[in-house]
């Protein structure tokens, strides 16, 4: 097997009790039909034998099946290393300490803000107030905690107290992560996305906590792609190294891939993944190089950036085997400094005003 | 030239970290949130002593005596892939 799965991403639920307007959740899912806890089971075993070590479990929010505590098991059992990607929302003393027992290896709980009237504004929900209790929950199980704040235009500028909000709460480690600009980000991208002075002020602030709290807190930034001059290495390649399953248990070589028009994708319930991950036409599409247009084929960064986002390239351009319209290179960069200009000449900034909350699954 | 440590830390995993075997090839690896680390023979070495007890002066003397090495042989290597798991925030003084 040349390619080798080190990663499974397993997206329980898209049930979420928060409604952030960036989350890359699909903007159109059906409700029900999510797999039950024996298949998911199935699918953790069949992903550590064909070498998958690391198993997050995510959503919407994984809290919300009551079965969580049994596919922990069922992953430790297996040696993977199992982490939670959480709201925090329903995760109180007793959950935690359950979690902790089962083997869960680490959390990593959102945050929209360090002070509740903005953060609750951003979620859409009275949520901060629940997600405090959580970190402390996480304290007390001694579950290592990782807080992850996702950066937009509505509360890039308040960094700073962002990061002395996760210093308080003891987080080991914090992500500061620009919104990426799928699902229900890519809808309300004209709302979100931040200036490029903002964008250089955060970096400046983020590089400057990295230094001051290296040994304490480890403070990870990830910058905005519109803004950089090369695509990013999305997922270290497609089909190379990383797989997701949905909530109804198709395999996808990304989460956010179900966005690409006239890709299928096979489903657990019909197929081993051994056999997906080896065969199906959705891992096989885009793997390597030899699917690469101009001017990825003969770039000689190709193997570095892998031609950058599949998804991106498909919302901005209809086609995904066209090069990431991030990249200068790319004859479809200007549809990028659209977006640029549009944001640059927007004279308000005032969050939230115009951008749509995401909305639950619904019953078809 | 070998980084400036202090040889009276005392390293240990930092708690989001797990070290274990990979099933596919045997080699050991560190397993963190957001990646993993495959980890050759010295590292790995090194990594199996860092229990929050031993000193860095104390894990010399033990990789000496494993090795049959001379630990001023041994320092430069140790320190600077303690230094290295340091700066990734994987292993805590």
């Amino acid at each position: 097997m040349l390619f080798r799965p080190y990663a499974l991403l397993t997206e329980l639920t898209y049930r979420c009790p928060l409604h952030c307007p960036y989350c890359s959740n699909p903007v159109s899912s059906s409700a029900g039909n999510e797999l039950c806890a024996s298949e998911w089971c199935r699918v953790i075993r069949e992903a550590a034998a064909l070498g998958v070590l690391q198993l997050g479990f995510s959503g919407g929010e994984p809290l919300l099946r009551s079965d969580l505590t049994d596919l922990i098991i069922e992953a430790r059992g297996a040696g993977l290393y199992t982490n939670l990607i959480t709201s925090g929302v329903g995760l109180d003393e007793r959950r935690a300490r359950e979690l902790r027992e089962a083997g869960l290896d680490s959390v990593q709980l959102s945050f929209q803000a360090e002070e509740a009237g903005l953060a609750d504004a951003i979620a859409g929900a009275r949520a901060h107030g629940r997600k405090i209790q959580a970190a402390n929950a996480c304290r007390t199980a001694g579950l290592p905690l990782s807080i992850n704040t996702v950066l937009h235009r509505a509360n890039i500028d308040r960094l700073s107290a962002i990061i002395e909000f996760a210093e308080s709460l003891h987080a080991e480690r914090l992500e500061l992560a620009n919104v990426q600009y799928y699902g229900w980000g890519f809808l309300n991208r004209r709302s979100l996305l931040p200036t490029r002075e903002q964008v250089q002020r955060a970096y400046e602030i983020g590089v400057a906590a990295r230094e001051r709290l290296r040994g304490r807190m480890e403070v990870f930034y990830v910058l905005p792609d519109y803004y950089e001059q090369r695509p990013k290495p999305c997922l270290h390649g497609w089909g190379r190294r990383y797989l997701a399953v949905n909530p109804v248990g198709d395999v996808l070589p990304c989460p956010t891939a179900s966005a690409i028009p006239g890709l299928h994708f096979d489903n657990v319930r019909n197929r081993s993944l051994a056999w997906i991950w080896s065969n199906s036409d959705s891992f096989n599409r885009f793997r390597g190089t030899e699917w690469m247009p101009e001017p990825c084929r003969s770039c000689p960064e190709r193997e570095r950036d892998f031609g950058g986002c599949r998804c991106q390239a498909a919302l901005f351009t209809g086609d995904a085997a066209n090069t990431d319209p991030v990249c200068t290179l790319s004859p479809h960069r200007p549809l990028i400094d659209a977006e640029l200009e549009e944001v640059r000449t927007t004279s308000v900034h005032a969050p939230g005003l115009n951008w749509r909350y995401r909305e639950n699954p619904v019953h078809r | 030239m070998s980084p400036n440590l202090d040889l009276s830390a005392q390293p240990a995993l930092a708690k989001r970290v797990r070290l274990q075997s990979d099933p596919v090839s045997g080699d050991p690896v560190l397993l963190y949130p957001e990646g993993l680390l495959i980890l050759n023979e010295t590292a790995h070495a090194i990594v199996r002593r860092c229990n929050g007890l031993a000193t860095i002066v104390d894990i010399l003397g033990q990789l000496a005596d494993e090795y049959g090495a001379e630990v001023d042989e041994l320092r430069p290597d140790v320190l600077e892939c303690l230094h290295d798991l340091h700066q990734r925030q994987l292993v805590t003084f």
